[in-house]
């Protein structure tokens, strides 16, 4: 019998120098992708659970967090005596300097209490702030992947909006910081480890080396569609999706549309940069170098802004403690002309606890926490709420309507990827290069209607990120009751009559 | 041997022009007058208003005359924030016509319809900043307006007059991709005063040159989603210069 600590690899290498070679390209040429169509004839297929990275390892420690290392940023001036100084009061030491970063990683004892030696530094006067490198998540709410409707499209008044702006153009660059896209073709090869679902679940065989085939998103990819693919769970320039979140989000932002193919998505016409900087189950299984940690989430913001993005969707987010990491990427993100769209959250009814990475939307103009709404019009029942719900989109909610309430887009055939479902008998190497039509929902879902309008606003002519902001909040229907309410924001957007504007007198 | 004088008269003024003695054969030869040694500046410049005073002869003399007019102006309108973001200028060309009735007592009375129309683009505003969004919208304003005023008719030939009046003004404003509700086609009442000269160039036609004020109270700025709420105008009036053509003695 095999225990636990054989199984599970635990170390987690954070440092460039002790990057894997994975995945390893092993061939540009791959058969076609497959495209299973909608499968509503198919069984119910057993729906993904509520929790993202359904991998855990048996370590101990905090889940919410990385051990071993903290993020710092000193105040500008802050001789390196200086920060010697503070760093020695946690037995700190900084790490090389990351790109993207402006920040510093510092490495502590792994055995010390992350969040503790963080708040030590943070009282520091020189210290601008710091914090434990908490974990990011998608924000999705996962749903049975069955039968084809877009609902959310006449929702708000998109056929109409699509008159006055068709899509945007490949002018505008969205990118869409997630789990990756897939965006090319491929085989790549990777080390499959061995991992249990549970602390006390079955252990699945370590794999080793297997080549697994990608392929593009039929109904997304296009020539020169994709513009700077970003990995920073990987380290590389090829953000592989492997979970098909991230593929769905992008089809909600820019799904090929009026090609009589699959569906629809909001700025049709828009260029795509693949931002991945959360890591999904197979990213764990594969033992990739980093994980979705705020500070990754804050270089991928700086990364797609100096790479010419001029709309960021984060469909990704995390409760606990704050994030001014991420903060401040994307206050500088807004500075430069960038607008921010960050899911407000699911988890209303796990205690609704504040979403970190979207509660300071309200202090930036020109970033928005996006709330989500069932077909009913109504927020749906796992959206957070609170202050810092700015506006609501179509997120699905299947308590209304059941897998049509939900969100449908392009993206893997999950029964293909999530092939641990199933149990260690039947667990098999997955593939990236067969799609269906799935729904899903979440707030996840809901944002990239947001980043998809922001696209439609930018290329219509609304160019400062502030202002998007404002011309969404002043047409916004209002939902619930009248006026901002902590439920719906401003309320639900509506693209056509902001992408009306004003006349002289109507 | 008689001495023929000339038998006509001249009836204008005499200083502009000399008689002139008939000779007869015999007659000593006289010297001609010299007609520069009697026109000075001042009577060149007395002559000039003579003619241009000069009353035509049907403003002395008929109690009432209808006749018509049309003309071109440009307006400046008093919303000129408004207009000035989504035309691109507070001002714009107006093109009307009407008919005159010209009154005993110098009075007049006349009525006159014109329009307005420019093509801009609609817009948002944000923090002092405008962003265009390339929408094209179409304004139009027709104004029908009926004025009563006096006439300085003193057998001049330049006539000042001065009046005032009312006028229903229709404001549209169709933009693209717009349902019929959004567009707007809605009239309002205006007060207006006006001033002018009017010359006459012939017998039947005359010219005039006129400053129009305007205003149209309320008319704007009702609609929370409008360029003119934005910036608390509401007035659709202004002021116009025009140059008018008028047929009619």
């Amino acid at each position: 019998m095999l225990t636990a600590g054989i199984w599970i690899g635990t170390a987690i290498a954070q440092d460039a120098l002790l990057l894997p070679q994975f995945p390893a390209l092993l061939s540009d040429i791959t058969a076609p992708a497959i495209d299973r169509g909608i499968r509503d004839l198919d069984p119910p297929r057993t729906p993904r659970d509520g929790s993202f990275v359904r991998v855990v390892d048996d370590i101990g420690g905090d889940e919410r967090f990385v051990d071993g290392t903290i993020i710092v940023r000193f105040r500008p001036g802050t001789t390196p005596d200086a920060r010697r100084a503070m760093l020695s009061q946690v037995d700190g030491a900084t790490t090389p300097a990351l790109p993207y970063a402006s920040f510093d990683l510092v490495a502590i004892d792994p055995a010390a209490d992350p969040e503790r030696a963080a708040q030590r530094l943070d009282a520091q006067p020189d210290v601008e702030y710091a914090q434990a490198r908490y974990r990011v998540y998608p924000s999705f709410v996962p749903n049975d992947p069955l039968y084809a409707r877009q609902w959310n499209y006449p929702a708000i008044d998109m056929e109409r909006a699509w008159d006055i702006n068709p899509g945007a153009m490949p002018s505008i660059t969205v990118a869409v910081l997630d789990s990756g896209v897939a965006f090319r073709s491929g085989v790549f090869g990777f080390n499959a480890r061995a991992f249990r679902l549970a602390a006390n679940a079955p252990a699945f065989p370590a794999l080793g080396f297997i080549s697994i085939p990608f392929a593009a998103a039929p109904d997304l990819w296009g020539v020169d569609r994709f513009v700077a693919p970003r990995d920073f769970i990987w380290d590389t320039d090829t953000p592989l999706d492997l979970d098909g979140h991230g593929t769905h989000v992008s089809g909600t932002i820019g799904q090929l549309t009026n090609n009589g193919v699959g569906v629809a998505g909001m700025a049709f016409n828009v260029r795509i940069m693949p931002v991945k900087v959360v890591s999904g189950d197979w990213d764990f299984i594969f033992n990739s170098p980093f994980q979705g940690t705020d500070d990754v989430v804050a270089r991928g913001i700086r990364y797609a802004v100096d790479n010419g993005a001029r709309v960021l969707n984060l469909s990704i987010g995390r409760t606990g403690s704050p994030a001014p990491v991420v903060r401040a990427a994307i206050a500088s993100a807004v500075s430069r002309g960038v607008f921010v769209v960050v899911a407000a959250g699911n988890a209303f009814e796990r205690g609704n606890d504040v979403e970190r990475l979207a509660e300071f939307a309200p202090e930036i103009d020109g970033m928005v926490a996006v709330g989500a709404i069932g077909r009913d019009q109504r927020r749906a029942y796992y959206s957070n709420t609170g202050p810092y719900v700015e506006l609501v989109a179509p997120g699905g909610n299947s308590r209304v309507g059941g897998r049509d309430g939900t969100i449908l887009q392009q993206t893997f055939d999950f029964d293909l990827v999530e092939t641990y479902l199933s149990g260690p008998g039947q667990y098999e190497a997955p593939r990236f290069d067969s799609f269906a039509y799935e729904f899903m929902q979440g707030t996840s879902m809901a944002a990239p209607h947001v980043a998809g309008f922001a696209a439609l606003l930018m290329q219509q002519g609304i160019t400062s990120p502030a202002a998007i902001e404002a011309i969404m909040k002043r047409y916004a229907t209002d939902l619930g009751p009248v006026g901002p309410d902590d439920e719906y924001g401003y309320g639900l957007i509506n693209p056509r009559a902001s992408l009306r504007g004003l006349g002289l007198a109507r | 041997m008689s001495t023929i004088r000339a038998s006509g008269t001249h009836d204008g003024p005499v200083l502009c022009s000399a008689g002139r003695q008939a000779r007869t054969d015999g007659d000593r030869r006289e010297p001609r007058l010299d007609f520069r040694a009697f026109v000075s500046p001042w009577l060149a410049a007395v002559c000039v208003a003579a003619v241009l005073l000069a009353a035509p002869a049907a403003a002395q003399t008929r109690d009432f005359t209808l006749r018509g007019f049309g003309d071109i102006g440009w307006t400046t309108f008093t919303a000129e924030k408004s207009f000035s973001a989504v035309l691109g200028s507070d001002t714009g060309r107006v093109l009307g016509g009407g008919v005159e009735a010209l009154l005993p007592r110098r009075l007049f009375v006349n009525l006159r319809a014109s329009r307005f129309r420019e093509v801009g683009q609609r817009v948002f505003l944000f923090n002092g900043e405008q962003f265009d969004l390339g929408i094209p919208t179409t304004i139009t304003v027709t104004p029908i307006e009926l004025t009563g005023g006096y006439r300085f008719d003193f057998g001049w030939r330049l006539v000042p007059y001065g009046g005032a009046g009312l006028g229903g003004y229709r404001y549209e404003e169709t933009s693209r991709f717009a349902e019929a509700s959004e567009n707007v086609s809605e009239r309002f009442t205006g007060y207006h005063v006006v001033g002018g000269v009017e010359v006459r160039l012939a017998q039947w036609i005359g010219a005039a040159a006129e400053t129009q004020w305007a205003t149209v109270p309320d008319a704007l700025g009702n609609e929370p989603n409008s360029v003119s709420h934005e910036f608390g105008e509401s007035g659709l009036g202004g002021v116009t210069f025009r140059l008018k053509v008028v047929v009619g003695r």
